[in-house]
């Protein structure tokens, strides 16, 4: 470093000696950071993260402050001293795996893979050495993305939320809603590699519950219109959305088709029920977002990812919606009104 | 001596006898002493207080800090004992409708660490089960009386489980409480230990102190960096064991050891009752003892600081004492190698001033004193001892200023000495001088006149001058006659040698001018006059044992001595026949015959 080398010199030998002791440690940051302020801040590799994104950015919007939060945290912040490089899928998950590949190609010093299992694992095939911070629903082992969750080994790590766990206490409190039916739909995207663990769950469930479940599948938007309407035609008593990012992502969308084919709907996005959607239940999102921004500022301070346990979001919400819940005709009986995180009225 | 070489000889005294470093050595070493051992003595006492008093503050601050986290988490199972007890408080029925699934779902909202919740009943059925992530059940019926929860809950009331890791990684404990009554049942939680995190993330010990909770057997539970309790890393937690054992060695004292990351730190400990679990606190040694590093640092900083002041005031004293030492040492030296007039010039108004003043005095009186027996030792050569002597007394040596004078000069020769002194062996001729010089001084002296000087085997003596006598020309005649008497007892040994050999004597008294004459190197005192002239023809005109005077010293004799009025006599120099007066002596008399 040039701009050292220069402060050194005029520094009287005496002087250089003396302080050559003990305070060495303390005089060489003294000037490193006299010359950190001198060189221009463009001069300094500023780490570069790299951030996949499943969807668009403004799909991401709410996840991306509460991922900035987190870097905040860790003291970084974006165009101080991090930039973050982002690719999207624009709701295209087969494009996953380039995207990720074209980030570990552009030697970012860290990539974040949040918004799901096919993230992560596209993230996860595309290097081995660059740190990996992933945020998922489902269980981060049984879907080979680590091996252990207190130490994760590799270089990947993360945060993940019970979102794929409690798939079937939705179809749980949905009866507490319809409890004269015994008929229920459920939404599957079959490209989820949760998809067939989650409907494994769901058909134990309704088994212990006495429950029926009509299985529709959909894994494009195209296809939700069609899903709304056949559960308005078969007259079942609800539509249990299964955890799923790219259900998750397009909330306002369901909340609509929701609302227009009255269909009494839960997912797992608070999203859905303050977009007018009637409820949902699922892991904190912005608690899982946060947490991965935090591992991400952490990484970049040096930490390893594999000393960095996978950390799961505990915390699990119930959303409700009674303006939803009165266009609907129904009344949400008193064990869920107290259970509720949120009531939205 | 030039004034150069003294000053040379002065320097090269003072460089070989003054060793200078020792009057500074001295004087740093008093100094230095005097600042800096009280400064020692009250950094030293200051440190060691220090250390006593910030090592009870720290024992204080620690404990309290640990009490205070134990109370706090104590408090959080605290609050899920007593959301429980609630659910424990009646007796099942039968048929208990659904305000006991509404009071469990609601104990799921109040309590967030409280992650599944079963009640059992009496008998030991499950009665209820709610669950965050797993579906509900209502009379589920399975028999719960043999599990340890439910055993331990009835005989104690409460019943806290052993802490596990799910997958590997979560901390989990289970808690049972039973009611009063064994028909109330027992209620079972499974509780999420890290939502303890909250409340000892919560916790600041000092400035980077921090809290951690093991269980009993020394697993962390609770830290402030969640991932460490994540990790459930037996092995990477052995340092906090060994600082739980070493603070268990010194009950009621804080102990130092190393936290998880290798670092040094104070730490004390407080048990949670009932739970068997120990909440530590740590501080890092460099912040519990900064205050200590900070005095010390205070302390060596003045230490220095006093060390250079000293160092500089000795160097100060010293110079100031020095400068006027060796002014005085270059001066007293360039004195006592007899430069008198050199004056040590010293304007301190000290002592040093004094002493300079005192020096300057002594010179003085040393160069008045010299000048003295300068002047004496001149005198010594022509005056008599006695008249030396007097003027040397009396300090006043104007006798010898030039004036004109009554005198009675005295002159005397050998007869046939020159003659004498050609035939004879240089060592004989010397030898008869020095017995004819040292008899005639002792007569000249015996008689307290002023010998002028020796030419060859005559000389020359005053009479009444530089110091005046009583009756000179009396007195010249006494000596002659002396000198007669004492010359012929003399001659009658040199006559062996020569027996032509004889002694005369010629006197004249009358005005002179007296004075000292000559050059700056060579001074004498003489009388000039016709007087001198005139004793000296007298004397060229005697015979041997003949002492001839002139008619004015004749006159001034008067009858006191027998006199001969000779037939005037032609001398040189005088135009008429010159009456010549001689002294009766036996031996005139029988030369006569």
């Amino acid at each position: 470093m040039l701009a050292e080398e220069t402060i050194l010199l005029w520094v009287p030998r005496a002087f250089a000696e003396a302080t050559d002791g003990l305070k060495r440690r303390d005089f060489i940051a003294l000037t490193g950071a006299a010359a950190a302020s001198i060189i221009p801040a463009h001069a300094q590799a500023m780490p570069v993260i790299g951030y996949l994104g499943s969807e668009s950015p403004e799909r991401y919007a709410s996840r991306l402050s509460a991922f900035r939060d987190g870097l905040a945290q860790s003291g970084y912040a974006e165009g101080r001293n991090v930039s973050i490089e982002f690719r999207w899928a624009q709701g295209q998950y087969s494009r996953l795996p380039s995207l990720a590949k074209d980030l570990a190609g552009s030697q970012v010093t860290l990539m974040v893979a949040p918004g799901g299992a096919e993230v992560a694992l596209a993230a996860k095939s595309a290097t081995a050495t660059i740190p990996i911070v992933f945020e998922m629903g489902g269980d981060p082992i049984a879907l080979g993305v680590v091996d252990s969750l207190s130490r994760p080994g590799g270089n990947l790590t993360g945060v993940s939320s019970l979102s794929v766990e409690v798939s079937r206490k939705r179809l749980e409190f949905m009866r507490e809603v319809r409890r004269e039916t015994k008929v229920f739909a459920v939404a599957i995207n079959p490209r989820s590699p949760t998809s067939d663990s989650q409907l494994k769950n769901l058909h134990v469930a309704a088994d212990s519950l006495g429950l029926n479940l009509v299985v529709l599948k959909a894994s494009t938007e195209q296809e939700f219109e069609g899903m709304f309407a056949a559960v308005h035609e078969m007259q079942a008593g609800g539509l249990v959305f299964s955890s799923d990012p790219y259900f998750a992502y397009r909330s306002q969308q369901l909340a609509a088709l929701a609302s227009r084919r009255g269909v009494p709907t839960i997912t797992q996005s608070r999203d859905f029920p303050l977009a007018g959607g009637l409820m949902s239940y699922g892991g904190d999102f912005h608690q899982s977002h946060y947490h991965t921004g935090v591992y991400a500022g952490r990484i970049l301070k040096g930490e390893k990812p594999s000393n960095l346990p996978v950390q799961r979001v505990t915390k699990v919400e119930l959303f409700i919606n009674l303006n939803a819940a009165s266009a609907l005709n129904l009344v949400f009986p008193s064990s869920l009104l107290s259970s509720a995180d949120q009531v939205i009225e | 001596m030039t004034a150069k070489a003294v000053v040379a000889r002065a320097t090269e005294m003072s460089k070989a006898t003054t060793p200078r470093s020792s009057l500074f050595l001295k004087y740093f070493s008093t100094l230095f002493a005097a600042a800096v051992i009280p400064l020692l003595i009250a950094g030293g006492s200051e440190a060691w207080f220090g250390y006593r008093d910030q090592r009870a503050r720290l024992n204080d601050l620690l404990d309290a800090e640990a009490r205070l986290a134990a109370e706090k988490i104590a408090d959080f199972i605290e609050g899920i004992r007593d959301q429980l007890g609630w659910t424990v408080q009646l007796p099942w029925s039968d048929n208990p409708g659904d305000r006991r699934r509404l009071d469990a779902l609601r104990l799921l909202h109040q309590a967030p660490a409280v992650e599944s919740l079963s009640l059992v009943d009496g008998k030991g059925k499950e009665r209820l089960f709610v669950s965050r992530i797993g579906l509900n059940r209502i009379e589920g019926g399975d028999d719960h009386s043999t599990k340890p929860a439910v055993i331990g809950a009835r005989s104690d009331r409460i019943w806290f489980g052993p802490v596990t890791f799910q997958d590997g990684s979560e901390p989990f404990m289970t808690i049972a409480i039973a009611g009063t009554r064994a028909a109330a049942g027992v209620a079972v939680a499974e509780v999420n230990l890290k939502f303890i995190w909250e409340v000892v993330s919560g916790i600041r010990v000092g400035r980077t102190g921090e809290a951690f909770v093991l269980d009993r057997p020394g697993r962390l539970v609770a830290h402030p960096d969640i991932g460490l309790v994540l990790q459930a890393d037996e092995a990477a937690q052995r340092p906090l064991q060994a600082l739980r054992a070493a603070i268990l060695t010194r009950s009621g004292q804080a102990a130092a050891g190393q936290d998880i990351a290798g670092n040094m730190v104070m730490a004390a400990m407080a048990p949670i009752p009932g739970l068997d679990w120990s909440v530590i606190v740590t501080q890092p040694l460099a912040e519990a003892f900064g205050p200590i590093y900070t005095a010390l640092w205070r302390t060596g900083v003045l230490l220095i600081a006093g060390a250079v002041l000293a160092a500089i005031l000795a160097y100060w004293m010293t110079q100031r004492m020095v400068g006027p030492i060796r002014v005085l040492e270059d001066g007293v030296a360039r004195i006592g190698a007899g430069q008198f007039e050199h004056r040590i010039n010293l304007a301190t108004s000290d002592e040093f001033e004094r002493l300079a003043t005192r020096f300057n005095e002594m010179a003085t009186e040393l160069s008045v004193s010299q000048e003295r027996s300068e002047r004496i030792n001149r005198l010594k050569r022509f005056l008599a001892p006695q008249v030396a002597e007097l003027i040397e007394r009396s300090g006043d040596d104007q006798v010898l200023d030039g004036r004109r004078v009554e005198v009675v000069a005295v002159f005397c020769d050998l007869r046939g000495f020159t003659a004498f002194s050609v035939r004879a062996e240089p060592e004989t001729v010397i030898r008869v001088l020095r017995e004819y010089y040292d008899a005639l001084e002792t007569v000249v002296s015996d008689h307290g006149a002023t010998l002028i000087n020796f030419f060859g085997d005559g000389a020359m003596i005053l009479f009444n001058a530089p110091v005046s006598c009583v009756d000179p020309a009396f007195r010249a005649v006494g000596m002659a006659r002396a000198m007669q008497k004492s010359m012929q007892g003399h001659l009658a040994n040199w006559r062996a040698l020569d027996d032509r050999l004889g002694f005369g004597v010629g006197l004249a008294m009358g005005p002179a001018t007296v004075g000292r004459i000559g050059s700056q190197g060579r001074l004498h005192y003489t009388a000039i006059g016709n007087v001198v002239n005139l004793a000296s023809r007298l004397c060229s005109s005697a015979e041997d044992s003949e002492i001839l005077i002139d008619r004015v010293a004749a006159s001034a004799i008067g009858s006191e001595i027998a006199l001969v009025e000779l037939d005037p006599r032609t001398l040189k120099g005088f135009d008429q026949p010159v009456p010549v007066f001689a002294v009766a002596t036996d031996l005139a008399a029988r030369s006569k015959i």
